[in-house]
């Protein structure tokens, strides 16, 4: 995919913002053991530190915890002043990323010094107010937190189906990418949601082992009610709208709630579909470049 | 040894739906058969099975030896009843080396564990290491997975017993197998004297002397009628002969002779699964199947893995598509067509390519060979690897990647895992070739001259570059272990070291490529018409060449010696800059790297394969931050025939960020004969092809949309694109229609949408 970033900038800046909820990230990255491991999670950290700063557009809302910063009281401090911080309306979204064990009945991420369990993560993510939480476990075994983490309606992400699948992931470097990848944009409206994440990242994992040609050794699990209404990540840096930007912008979600709406009603309009659907989306593209005039004036 | 029962616990379990079964009951040679068994042979054996039922019934009714009821059950056919037997026997004879002998060769019948047969066999042995029938149990053994080593065994054998029949009649087997048809007539010769002079069946001497008759051209031979007055139901009198059509790739004929043996012994049921595996050949799956199926039931609880593999492959044949494309090629190459057989995931991916190949492939040959095809040319690719083996089942010394059983190819799909050193295209090349030297030579071609044609056709036709030459190859140059060209085709059926199936190979490419330059293309063709007319290697060399087959020999190493003697004088040297490099790079020196990769590459500039000093000295270069110096190297590598894909497609990036995108193309399209799975190929392929090529960018966008990527709506921009290039609006709309549907606010679409409709 060669579509140059700046082509997709002035519509992806003036989207409808979420309503002034924030979203907070907080990355770890644990313990590596090896170094080409411990080199391996730094580098995925710092990635999805880059699209989470990309996305909110400061780094006051962004914590990465990381090599020897990485220890249990920090992870838990971390989450402490989010319990504290955050409002019911925020978003939060934690990327874990590291070695994980389980053994038939705790899950434990490993950090330097003491690990810290999947119990006690849950009950810190428990406390913080935000609501709408994505919780990325990107490390082996993590597939023992799934039902656990996701009880609540909180969405969470494994690089494992179980904790039983106990070989070092790759899922983290994938999903990182995801973060950043105009591909794994599949409707290209210049957010990456949870769910086109998860799916890119989850193919690139499978495509991965079957390129070695080797049995996959993890495969990621997602439980969300609302995965595709998750911004996770934007491939460019929001902008201010004006008045005149924030008029067209309702039609446009109009026009796209119309296109969601007929898209439903394919099979019953037959032949009558494309023709519909492009006079849909040639007015929704019109008004697409009056917001682009707008933007440039 | 002792209590060692166990493992035939499963073959019992195995043999309990195997009553009254037909298990192949063969001839025992051995000279302590016992007499009375031996009388009851006499009538077995001549087809009078009401008789010898009577009397191998009597030996298990009356108080005769346990061994010899073990042998009079399983004469009967009642297996399950000979193992009991055996099992019993072999409790009571724990010494007794004649028994696991026997036993062994029950296991074998009933397509047993070749190595549970060959445990039977190495214990009786240790019993009786002089045992001449155990050690040509060996033999036949190591005869059937086609081993060089079979002929030490059967020597041995003979060595012990000088008159052991069944020895005899192994060495000519084996001869007869590799085309020594005077050896294997000698070897016969005493086998037949041997037999005359005793009371054994003549059978196996009358098949195979009617073997002997039917390689030499002569199908009127006598010993078939001979050996079935002796024994009218003996199928073997057309099956023996029939494996050695198989073996010499003669296909039909097999099947011919195979039919004949199971309609004189319907219950021959290695017959019908032979039968079955050829008919596959010659792509006839329905009649295939129901000799399979005949087997299958008739082997009730002992099919082989043959007859059980084949089967379940066509059940797996509705997965497959079957495409026919008639009057692709130019007429004035004469081709007649194409079949695609390919599996139903990769049909929209694979058929431009492969077809495209095929038919290029059959116009460089009809023109280079002069020769027409008749059929045409079926092209399979298998993407499970079991399944391309089941393919191959049965065949000495065959390669990994693809078969030519005349008009039909088979080989793996570049889709099977780690696919990436695979160059699919170069074996389709070869696979091909192989249908013209076969057909144009009605499956007379020995099998080294097949090869070195199609090793040579792809050197200088095929879709890449170069000599492709491995490094145990130079050695095994260099340690002067080229065959005589007479010996060639031993090389392949019975090597006898390892890789030396590779290395004949490139030995047979060198002789067509010396016998093209020194003699002209023209020269093959004489080779392939004394092939048709029925010669044998040297009488081919002579009528062909006009020199004796020794004078070749000399002429090939002076040849040899003059291309390749700077290269194995490098050789050493060339390892060990090799072996520098690695060990710089593993200290990260990259300097080091480029000066030893530079030294590796002087001593021998050609070698891009396997471990390529090139791509260590592009590794080099880009660490040390010379970009241009990388890509100059990656260029020189691939215009020498280097396919390793990242580096490929770094190449073709880097071409196409300076600017050079008609090379690009170049590099892309050479990917795709090595990666045609791989979507980044197809789109930036199709992407530099738009504005120039829009119809094959329209290809690489329609491939890239079947292989199903994750950005389903970039795609669809893609082909609207094409469709836009080509002219076509509507079904430029359509696309772009498909890719804003999925991605509302794609603003390059809508651009384009609008550019449309305005």
């Amino acid at each position: 995919m060669r579509v140059p970033p700046c082509l997709l900038l002035a519509t992806l800046a003036l989207l409808p913002a979420p309503a002034r909820a924030e979203l907070y990230y907080l990355i770890v990255a644990g313990l590596g053991g090896d170094p080409s491991y411990a080199e391996r999670f730094a580098e995925d950290a710092t990635a999805m530190a880059a699209a989470a700063e990309r996305t909110v557009g400061s780094r006051d809302s962004i914590t990465v915890l990381r090599g020897d910063d990485a220890t249990r009281d920090a992870l838990r401090e971390a989450l402490a002043g989010l319990a504290g911080s955050t409002q019911p309306a925020d978003r939060l979204a934690v990327f874990l990323i590291g070695h994980g064990s389980y053994d038939g009945h705790e899950y434990k991420l490993n950090l330097p010094g003491e690990d810290i369990t999947g119990t006690e993560l849950e009950e810190l993510l428990g406390a913080v107010p935000a609501q709408s939480q994505l919780i990325v476990n990107a490390t082996s075994a993590s597939g023992a937190v799934l039902e656990p983490w996701s009880a609540g309606g909180r969405a969470v992400i494994t690089a494992t189906r179980s904790g039983a699948e106990r070989n070092a992931t790759r899922f983290s470097r994938h999903w990182a990418a995801a973060l950043s990848s105009e591909e794994a944009d599949v409707n290209k409206n210049g957010s990456i949601s949870i769910q086109e994440a998860f799916d890119y990242a989850s193919r690139l994992v499978a495509e991965s082992f079957e390129a070695d040609g080797i049995l996959a050794t993890e495969h990621p699990e997602l439980r969300s009610d609302a995965a595709g209404a998750f911004e996770v990540s934007r491939l460019s840096a929001r902008v201010a709208a004006t008045p005149v930007v924030e008029a067209l912008n309702e039609r446009l979600a109009e026009l796209e709630e119309e296109v969601a709406a007929l898209r439903l009603r394919r099979e019953e309009l037959g032949d009558d579909y494309l023709p519909q659907l492009q006079a849909l989306l040639v007015e929704l593209a019109e008004v697409q470049e009056q917001i682009d005039e707008a933007s440039a004036e | 040894m002792a209590g060692r029962a166990s493992p035939f616990a499963a073959l019992a379990l195995l043999l309990c739906a195997a009553v009254d079964a037909e298990a192949a009951y063969g001839i025992d040679y051995s000279a302590d058969r016992p007499e009375e068994l031996r009388a009851c042979d006499a009538s077995y054996f001549r087809g009078e099975r009401a008789e010898s039922g009577r009397c191998y019934s009597a030996l298990l009714a009356g108080d005769a030896d346990i061994r010899i009821k073990a042998e009079a059950a399983w004469a009967l056919g009642n297996i399950v009843a000979a193992n009991n037997y055996f099992q019993e026997a072999f409790d009571a004879n724990p010494e007794d080396a004649r028994l696991r002998l026997r036993w062994g060769k029950l296991f074998e019948a009933t397509n047993a564990e070749a190595q549970e047969v060959a445990t039977l066999y190495r214990e009786a042995l240790e019993i009786d290491p002089a045992y001449a029938p155990a050690i040509l149990g060996m033999a036949e053994l190591a005869a059937g997975r086609f081993e060089g080593r079979a002929r030490e065994w059967v020597e041995e054998a003979l060595e012990i017993e000088p008159e052991s029949i069944g020895a005899h009649l192994l060495l000519a087997s084996m001869e007869l197998e590799v085309g020594n048809l005077e050896l294997a007539e000698e070897s016969l010769d005493r086998a037949f004297e041997l037999v005359e002079s005793s009371d054994y069946p003549p059978l196996e001497v009358y098949a195979l002397r009617a073997s002997l008759d039917l390689l030499r051209g002569d199908f009127e031979s006598q010993w078939i009628t001979r050996a079935l007055e002796y024994s009218p139901m003996y199928g073997d009198a057309y099956a023996i002969p029939a494996y050695f059509f198989v073996i010499t790739r003669r296909y039909r004929e097999a099947i011919d002779f195979y039919e004949r043996a199971v309609d004189v012994q319907p219950d021959l049921y290695a017959a019908h699964t032979a039968l079955g595996v050829n008919l596959l050949r010659e792509n006839r799956v329905d009649e295939a199947y129901r000799h399979l199926r005949t087997a299958y039931e008739g082997e009730d609880g002992y099919s082989s893995d043959t007859t059980v593999n084949t089967l379940n492959l066509i059940d797996s044949f509705v997965n497959f598509t079957v495409e026919t494309y008639d009057g692709q090629t130019d007429p004035a190459g004469g081709g007649a067509g194409v079949i695609l057989r390919l599996h139903q995931d990769e049909t929209d991916v694979l058929t431009p390519y492969v077809l495209d190949l095929v038919n290029e492939s059959i116009d460089t040959f009809s023109e280079r060979y002069g020769f027409t095809l008749e059929e045409p040319v079926i092209a399979e690719l298998y993407p499970v690897a079991a399944d391309f083996s089941v393919r191959t089942a049965g065949l000495p010394g065959i390669g990994l990647l693809g078969v030519a059983f005349g008009y039909l190819v088979a080989m793996n799909s570049p889709s099977q895992a780690g696919s990436g050193q695979f160059h699919w295209g170069t074996t389709l090349w070869h696979e091909v070739a192989h249908v013209f030297t076969l057909e144009a030579t009605d499956h007379l071609v020995p099998r080294w001259f097949s090869e070195g044609v199609s090793v040579h056709e792809e050197w200088s036709t095929g879709p890449l570059p170069g000599r492709h030459i491995p490094v145990h190859v130079l050695q095994a140059m260099a340690d002067d272990r080229f065959l005589p060209i007479s010996d060639l085709d031993e090389g392949f059926i019975r090597p006898t070291y390892e890789n030396q199936v590779i290395v004949s190979y490139m030995q047979a490419g060198l002789i067509c490529e010396y016998i093209a330059m020194a003699f002209g293309q023209r020269a093959l063709h004489g080779m392939l018409e004394r092939f048709r007319a029925g010669d044998e290697t040297p009488a081919a060399i002579e009528a062909a060449l006009g020199i004796t087959p020794a004078e070749f020999d000399d002429r090939f190493a002076l040849h040899v010696a003059a291309e390749f003697d700077m290269v194995l004088d490098n050789l050493e040297a060339w390892n060990e800059a090799r072996a520098a490099l690695r060990e710089h790079a593993a200290a990260g020196d990259w300097e080091g790297v480029r000066n030893s990769a530079a030294e590796a590459i002087a001593l021998m500039p050609g070698y891009v394969d396997e471990g390529s000093p090139y791509l260590a000295l592009e590794r080099a270069q880009r660490e040390l931050g010379d970009q241009g110096a990388a890509r100059e190297t990656l260029e020189r590598y691939w215009r020498l025939g280097g396919y390793e894909p990242t580096a490929l497609m770094r190449l073709a990036r880097a071409l196409i960020d300076a600017g050079n995108n008609e090379t690009a193309i170049e590099v892309l399209e050479a990917l795709v004969l090595v990666t045609p799975l791989d979507e980044s190929v197809h789109a930036d392929l199709g992407d530099l092809l738009l504005e120039t090529r829009p119809a094959d960018a329209l290809t690489e966008f329609t491939v890239l949309a079947a292989l199903e990527p994750h950005d389903q709506a970039s795609v669809n921009l893609r082909l609207a694109k094409a469709h836009m290039a080509l002219g076509d609006t509507g079904k430029a709309t359509e696309h772009l229609l498909y890719a804003l549907e999925i991605a509302p606010h794609y603003r390059e679409a809508q651009q384009l949408l609008l550019e449309i409709v305005r």
